[in-house]
């Protein structure tokens, strides 16, 4: 067999192409291939600009992108499309980035919510607008160094799983590249649910975040392992954390990137005191209903 | 089985669009369109029309809504107005370039700031440029079968394009004319399921214009399947007459022009006043006619050449602004690029009337049309633009 049938078979397989334009250690390709896995073939994606579209252009389900001001828009009209005609066997998903889910598109992902649309709507979080050339988001971190927010960020990144998870939707999930078997298996549950599905992934860019690419699942399995990105889901109200390690100390995670580099040991412990506050509320909930 | 009654525009739309078999509805309110989606909503409510309605929060959704459920293979209607229209703006440019034969009301009305709730034409003609195809009407009854004819336009695999079925607020969206609803098996013989041949976001079957990446290519396009779109037109009006039993002259119509030298252009509700007024003047010997002008884009420059042969003045009756245009407003400015080739060129004469929605009058319209018939008189314009509603004509408004 040639070398070249092997790869067309493999792609066909996995249903992304490599060779895609995305940045060396970019955690959205990686992102892309673990959820396709759990997709299937029967998808259509709708997604928006930059930098996610760089892995969706590689991608080999059906896809449809406008502009990252269009986020979930397009897909409810494709799911009302599939409704129509009786389709049921094809599972609508909406690609979007931080900047698009949390600023400029927040208000399309709040209503296709309340719309209880049927899609699953994903997040792909860089934590700042990369494609542009790192400039802040909504979903900036505080204290990290962006080319808007030379002096680090002085808000706090918007809690938007938790934001739609009180929109009482079926379904909420955050999960991270680094713990593959968590995420398959939560896309897997939100294909098999009705309505609106959310799963927000903080994913790596070495390039914002200033570090060796090539530790870029190293670093974002920290950001879970210090709880600067727990991982959790929520069913019908119901919250469950689903990896639950001992915390290790967050300046483990914040000194391994260059855009936390300036900040001060009072402000890492300022850090380390919400992140530990947010870390006991969710285990204090674990198993309850945060829906009030 | 087809029956007429007095309908207002806005309901007139809406047995346009269950009779053409929509199947997705993105929408949101804005006056005067509103009548317009609760009279759907209550067709669907009720049963008698099936279609998947979104009760979007924006235009902007709505149109993206249009956009991703025409990708995949749904016949689609949306509709808004002035603001509304602008808000859709960013998503208006992507159906032509997708080749997504959408159709959509613009129930048209002043645009903000110092505009009311009433018509001008604004918010539609400002969308000149992105590719949709325009079509103007005047009643109601013109409404719902413009309606049907614009799948049928959009959906021709020489044009695939969306289209726009602009009205007038009030004027037409909310005043009550008889209207003929033709039967549902009519329509279905006359417009067929939609089928894209390009297009097709189904994962067996997944395929999509290719243009390559040359955009100039693929703007070409656009542009060739916009020239086309005037035979296309022209047809399916025809053939909506053989089957129907009505017609509206495809892309301008004539009316009262025998042995004219003369012509107004006037443009959706304002026609019917027109056709009053020239009525009387032709009555009293004055050679003038007048020209209704159905569809804006394409723009018939073909067709407005042929009339200028025939016709050595032109009054343009221009229901919107262009602030520090070459010269008055956006149809006049279209007409005189239209007409530019011509060696033998007739006047023009450009009014501004009825902004912000204020009446068109009959007074206004003779006015015009005695402006028109003196620069014929005196072989020149003296005013190339004129601003009516500021002049006094001894009118109680």
């Amino acid at each position: 067999m040639d070398k070249e049938k092997i790869f067309e078979e493999h792609y066909k397989r996995s249903l992304i192409r490599a060779g895609t334009a995305c940045c060396p250690g970019c955690g959205g390709p990686l992102f892309w291939r673990m959820a396709l896995e759990a997709l299937g073939p029967k998808t259509i994606i709708y997604g928006d600009g930059p930098c996610a579209y760089c892995a969706i252009r590689n991608i080999l389900v059906p896809t449809l992108g406008i502009h990252f001001s269009f986020v979930a828009d397009g897909a409810t009209g494709i799911a009302a499309a599939l409704a129509a005609k009786g389709r049921d066997d094809i599972t609508v998903v909406s690609s979007a980035g931080d900047g698009a889910t949390a600023d400029i598109s927040f208000n399309k992902v709040s209503a296709a919510a309340e719309r209880n649309e049927n899609i699953i709507q994903i997040c792909i979080d860089n934590e700042a607008y990369m494609n542009t050339g790192i400039q802040k988001s909504g979903l900036t971190p505080f204290g990290a160094w962006t080319t808007t927010t030379p002096r680090g960020k002085e808000t706090p990144k918007k809690r938007i799983p938790m934001i739609l998870a009180q929109h009482r939707v079926p379904y909420v999930a955050t999960v991270s590249v680094a713990y593959p078997a968590d995420l398959k298996a939560k896309i897997a549950k939100a294909k098999g649910i009705r309505g609106f599905k959310y799963i927000h992934s903080v994913i790596p860019c070495p390039t914002g975040w200033r570090f060796d690419p090539a530790k870029s699942v190293e670093v974002v399995r920290l950001g879970v392992q210090t709880w600067a990105w727990p991982l959790y889901e929520v069913e019908n109200g119901i919250l469950r954390l689903t990896v639950k390690p001992k915390a290790r100390p967050i300046e483990e995670y914040l000194m391994a990137q260059g855009r936390f580099r300036h900040l001060t040991k009072e402000e890492i412990e300022l850090i380390q005191r919400e992140v530990d506050e947010e870390r006991h509320r969710l285990l204090e909930y674990d198993g309850k209903s945060i829906i009030h | 089985m087809s029956f007429t009654r007095m309908m207002e525009g806005n309901e007139a739309a809406a047995w346009g669009v269950k009779l053409s078999r929509v199947e997705v509805i993105p929408v949101y309110p804005i006056t005067p369109q509103t009548e317009l989606i609760s009279a759907i909503a209550s067709m669907i409510a009720s049963g008698e029309m099936k279609a998947q309605y979104i009760k979007v929060e924006g235009e902007h959704t709505a149109m993206a809504a249009a956009i991703g459920a025409s990708a995949a293979g749904a016949r689609v209607f949306t509709s808004s107005a002035a603001q509304g229209i602008l808000y859709m703006e960013e998503a208006l440019w992507m159906p032509p370039g997708m080749r997504l034969p959408i159709v959509m009301c613009i129930v048209n009305r002043a645009l903000a700031p110092l505009g009311g709730l009433r018509p001008d034409h604004n918010d539609s003609l400002l969308q000149r440029d992105t590719g949709w195809i325009q079509l103007y009407c005047e009643n109601s009854q013109e409404v719902l079968d413009t309606i049907i004819q614009a799948y049928r336009i959009g959906e021709d695999r020489r044009v695939y394009l969306p289209v726009a079925v602009c009205y007038d607020g009030y004027f037409v969206s909310a005043t009550a004319t008889p209207v003929t609803v033709p039967g549902q098996e009519e329509v279905d013989r006359f417009l067929p399921p939609y089928k894209h041949e390009l297009y097709s976001l189904m994962p067996e079957d997944y395929r999509r214009p290719q243009w390559g990446t040359n955009i100039a290519r693929a703007r070409y396009e656009v542009q060739k399947a916009m020239e086309r779109a005037k035979g296309v037109i022209e047809e399916v009006d025809r053939s909506y007459r053989a089957s129907f039993g009505r017609g509206y002259d495809g892309l301008l119509e004539e009316y009262s022009c025998e042995d004219a030298e003369a012509v107004l252009i006037t443009m959706g509700s304002m026609t019917g006043t027109a056709r009053d007024v020239i009525d009387e003047m032709r009555e009293e010997g004055r050679r003038i006619g007048l020209v209704k002008m159905r569809c804006f884009r394409p723009f018939p420059s073909e067709e407005l050449r042929e009339m200028a042969k025939r016709y050595h003045a032109i009054g343009v009756v221009d229901r919107n602004t262009s602030y520090g245009s070459a010269g008055g407003g956006i149809i006049a400015l279209e007409i005189a690029r239209a007409l530019y080739p011509l060696d033998d060129r007739p006047l023009l004469l450009d009014f501004h009337v009825g902004l912000g929605g204020s009446d068109v009058t009959m007074n206004q319209i003779r006015y015009m049309a005695d402006r028109v018939l003196e620069a014929l008189d005196r072989g020149k314009v003296e005013e190339e633009v004129e601003w009516v509603e500021l002049l006094d004509l001894g009118e109680v408004m």
